[in-house]
């Protein structure tokens, strides 16, 4: 089994802070994982992506054309993806605008609401157990601002 | 405190661990992507180092340590190599075990900062000298440790200056690191290179003609001497083939990938990956020639030939193949790319 998973949105918007945890919790059940994070030369503002492979086998190169999930997170990061094939999985953050605004959700939790989807469908394929998820990301943001609503948008999404 | 044997690291902090557990003493070094994480990892667990002014003083700082006595190294990238390159040559020229990380980046200039494969000529052959360094090219994240665990007992022991040449890719992918799967090394400790209590005239610079060339000898002499013990290359599947890749780095990681599945198609395509560039394994690829009669060579870089160039050079000169290249400078390469390229080559 491999699974490719390209994540995509802009600079300050979290994905490599899901991605890590993402992966994190695929390596706590024995999973070979690769990521390589991918940003330009701003500080901030630029499209951010992250190229991560779960496997049962060693993986030899971090990058990749196919994924088979494939997230966008802005406008910026649909036009920087437009080379790489679509995923079996997509999400697009266009596809969610009515449920991201009737959930109330803050541009900053965006992040939170699809690292929820992903962890969901990925429970359902056994990569990994969103109660463990949950645990890296209590440790990661637990102590920040707006952890309680972060925590009520990830628990609704896994349901 | 039990350190867990499988991790889950970044390029970097791998390389760290390594200089680590060969008793590195100091690392010196001016930042620049993607080599920072070396320098910022390294100090902030609190070993020495001195963020110099600029790559040339870094470069002369791990000269002056390792005549000291003291396992010094370096790391940059890109036009902070070219800097690098005054020091290495005078660690060439004096036999210095001068050990530097390289992440190669986009060139010419300052290029772009993550990837490329377009630092193996000024790795293998940078400086107004011959070439007499030693150059690791590693293709996983195991190999990054095992071979700069390598680089210093190789720079120690043989004394000669020693590259690993990596890239942003290997560098900054996180990926399970397993200790247990490591071979085992015993470090060659470092001494110091002037005794205290003596003075030493110790030249890197020559009156007579004849003094230098006569210097240059001796080193090709030893170069010489230690290239095939030292010397390294991976074989794949070479048994009967008709097609012959070259790689090396993650291209040759990638290589081997796409080796696989064209065996799988049938089509009888073999993987010779050059794990050391210099010195070279002239030996094993010759033989690897004669032995399966090869006549199709395709050599595969992140580079317009600067692989090709040395394979070339270094294959006997009787041998007739017929050569083609995937050349993509400053560009990853794909697996599906290589087997699309040979299967239309195969027709």
């Amino acid at each position: 089994m491999i699974l490719k998973i390209l994540l995509a949105g802009d600079g300050g918007q979290g994905i490599q802070t899901i991605a890590e945890i993402i992966c994190r919790a695929a390596f706590q059940k024995n999973w070979h994982v690769s990521y390589i994070p991918n940003y330009g030369l701003e500080q901030r503002g630029g499209v951010s992506l992250s190229f991560i492979q779960i496997s049962d086998k060693v993986i030899g190169y971090s990058k990749f054309t196919t994924p088979d999930i494939l997230l966008i997170m802005s406008e910026q990061a649909r036009a920087r993806v437009k080379n790489y094939e679509s995923g079996i999985m997509n999400y697009d953050v266009k596809d969610y605008a009515q449920k991201l605004e009737e959930q109330k959700i803050g541009k900053s939790s965006y992040n939170i609401f699809f690292l929820g989807l992903l962890v969901k469908y990925l429970e359902e394929k056994n990569v990994l157990k969103k109660e463990e998820v949950y645990e890296l990301l209590e440790k990661k943001l637990g102590k920040k601002l707006n952890w309680e609503e972060n925590k009520s948008i990830f628990q609704t999404c896994t349901l | 405190m039990l350190e867990k044997e499988k991790q889950f690291l970044t390029g970097h902090e791998i390389v760290i661990k390594a200089c680590l557990d060969a008793e590195a003493d100091v690392m010196y070094g001016y930042p620049i992507t993607p080599t920072c994480e070396i320098l910022s990892g390294w100090s902030n667990i609190g070993k020495q180092y001195l963020q110099t002014e600029d790559e040339i003083a870094a470069g002369f700082a791990v000269c002056g340590a390792v005549l000291a006595g003291k396992k010094a190294f370096t790391a940059s990238a890109g036009p902070g190599h070219i800097l690098l390159q005054d020091a290495f040559s005078m660690a060439e020229a004096m036999r210095l075990p001068f050990v530097m990380v390289i992440g190669q980046r986009g060139g010419p200039s300052s290029g772009t900062v993550i990837y490329s494969q377009q630092e193996v000529t000024l790795a293998c052959y940078g400086g107004n000298g011959e070439g007499y360094r030693l150059v690791y090219s590693p293709s996983n994240a195991k190999e990054l440790y095992e071979l700069t665990r390598q680089a210093f007992n190789d720079a120690w022991h043989y004394r000669f200056p020693a590259v690993l040449l990596t890239d942003g890719y290997l560098l900054k992918t996180k990926s399970v690191f397993n200790l247990a799967e490591i071979t085992k090394m015993v470090n060659i400790p470092a001494h110091a290179l002037v005794p205290e209590d003596k003075v030493v005239h110790w030249p890197n610079i020559y009156t007579l003609e004849e003094e230098l060339n006569e210097e240059i000898n001796e080193t090709k002499k030893d170069f010489s001497a230690i290239s095939e013990e030292i010397s390294k290359a991976e074989s794949y599947k070479t048994d009967g083939i008709e097609y012959l890749v070259i790689a090396h780095g993650i291209v040759g990681a990638v290589a081997k990938m796409a080796v696989d599945e064209l065996r799988e198609k049938n089509i009888k395509v073999g993987l010779f990956r050059p794990i050391t560039l210099r010195p070279f394994s002239k030996k094993q690829l010759d033989d690897l020639f004669v032995k399966n009669n090869i006549k199709n060579v395709v050599v595969v870089e992140s580079s317009f030939g600067q692989l090709a160039r040395i394979v070339r050079d270094e294959l006997a000169p009787e041998i007739d193949a017929t050569f083609t290249y995937i050349q993509k400078p400053g560009l990853g390469i794909e697996v599906e790319e290589i087997v699309e390229f040979m299967k239309k080559l195969k027709i």
